[in-house]
């Protein structure tokens, strides 16, 4: 069984989670231009490396964030959004460096 | 306008040794949430646990539970269910109601080995020793998210207080009584 620790219920069995996509800076929605926000919705990273992901537990529908290396599923940390976000502000942050 | 509970006609499952499932859906239970919340409910008068994910008696009537920094649901299981409709609108700054007698049904399960009844749907460990009373999980027993309570009952009886989704509750209840099986021969 996979087990993964969520920042506010401690370690759950992973089917109690949903994967939410990768975090990554969202575009001014009233400024950005179509390209530009088709790129935000459809478009991610697809290196190989340690990942920031959105994860929710779905029991408490408690959204958090996971650093987690996408070739050995190696989970790094889990935290509340709130170390990456300003009082509801997207997150100012870039992919977490690849290691190669 | 009356209520119905949605386990109408399940009675209550009774075993040896104080062992007993029965069905507080008709029982009161409120809940807000927002930044304001844990000000709110103080000014109230309600006495709030520290951090989520914990339960502490609130006056004589019932129960505060905390499901994050700002989510706290009232248990009353001595009140009956309110009659009117649930709130629209924020009840205060910051403060939303939560219409948990809407959405959840509440059970409640008595008795010893209540942990390890639920050690059969559950992947928490519910043992006294790990999961004092006090302690709420959020998470999932035979597949379906509840949430369980570690508390006393009126008569000072620990007791899990554990809330579904009212849609689901029936399933819920056949299987825990399924799990109970062995202690009802």
């Amino acid at each position: 069984m996979k087990i993964l620790t969520c920042p506010l219920n401690g370690p759950r069995n992973i089917a109690e989670f949903t994967y939410g996509g990768q975090v990554k800076p969202m575009p001014n929605p009233t400024e950005a231009t179509d390209q530009e926000w088709a790129h935000y919705v459809f478009y991610g990273d697809n290196h190989i490396g340690v990942v920031r992901e959105w994860w929710m537990h779905t029991p408490s529908s408690y959204w958090f964030i996971v650093e987690r290396h996408n070739q050995t599923d190696e989970v790094i940390r889990t935290y509340d959004p709130a170390e990456l976000f300003d009082a509801g502000a997207a997150p100012a942050t870039e992919p977490v460096a690849a290691d190669t | 306008m009356s209520l119905r509970s949605p386990l109408a006609g399940s009675g209550v499952i009774e075993g040896p040794g104080g062992l007993r499932l029965n069905d507080l859906s008709l029982a009161r239970r409120e809940g807000v949430r927002g930044a304001g919340a844990r000000e709110w409910l103080m000014a109230q008068g309600h006495t709030l646990p520290d951090a989520p994910n914990q339960i502490v008696a609130s006056g004589v009537l019932g129960w505060v539970m905390s499901l994050s920094h700002h989510e706290f649901w009232l248990l009353q299981p001595d009140s009956e269910a309110s009659l009117s409709l649930p709130a629209s609108k924020a009840v205060a700054v910051g403060v939303w109601p939560l219409y948990c007698q809407h959405s959840h049904a509440w059970l409640q399960l008595a008795g010893e080995p209540r942990d390890e009844i639920m050690a059969k749907l559950c992947g928490v460990d519910l043992s006294e020793a790990a999961f004092p009373l006090g302690s709420v999980a959020q998470t999932q027993a035979a597949r379906v998210s509840v949430i369980i309570a570690a508390h006393q009952n009126q008569n000072g009886q620990p007791v899990f207080s554990i809330l579904v989704d009212q849609s689901l509750v029936r399933y819920l209840w056949e299987t825990i009584e399924d799990a109970m099986g062995e202690w009802l021969e």
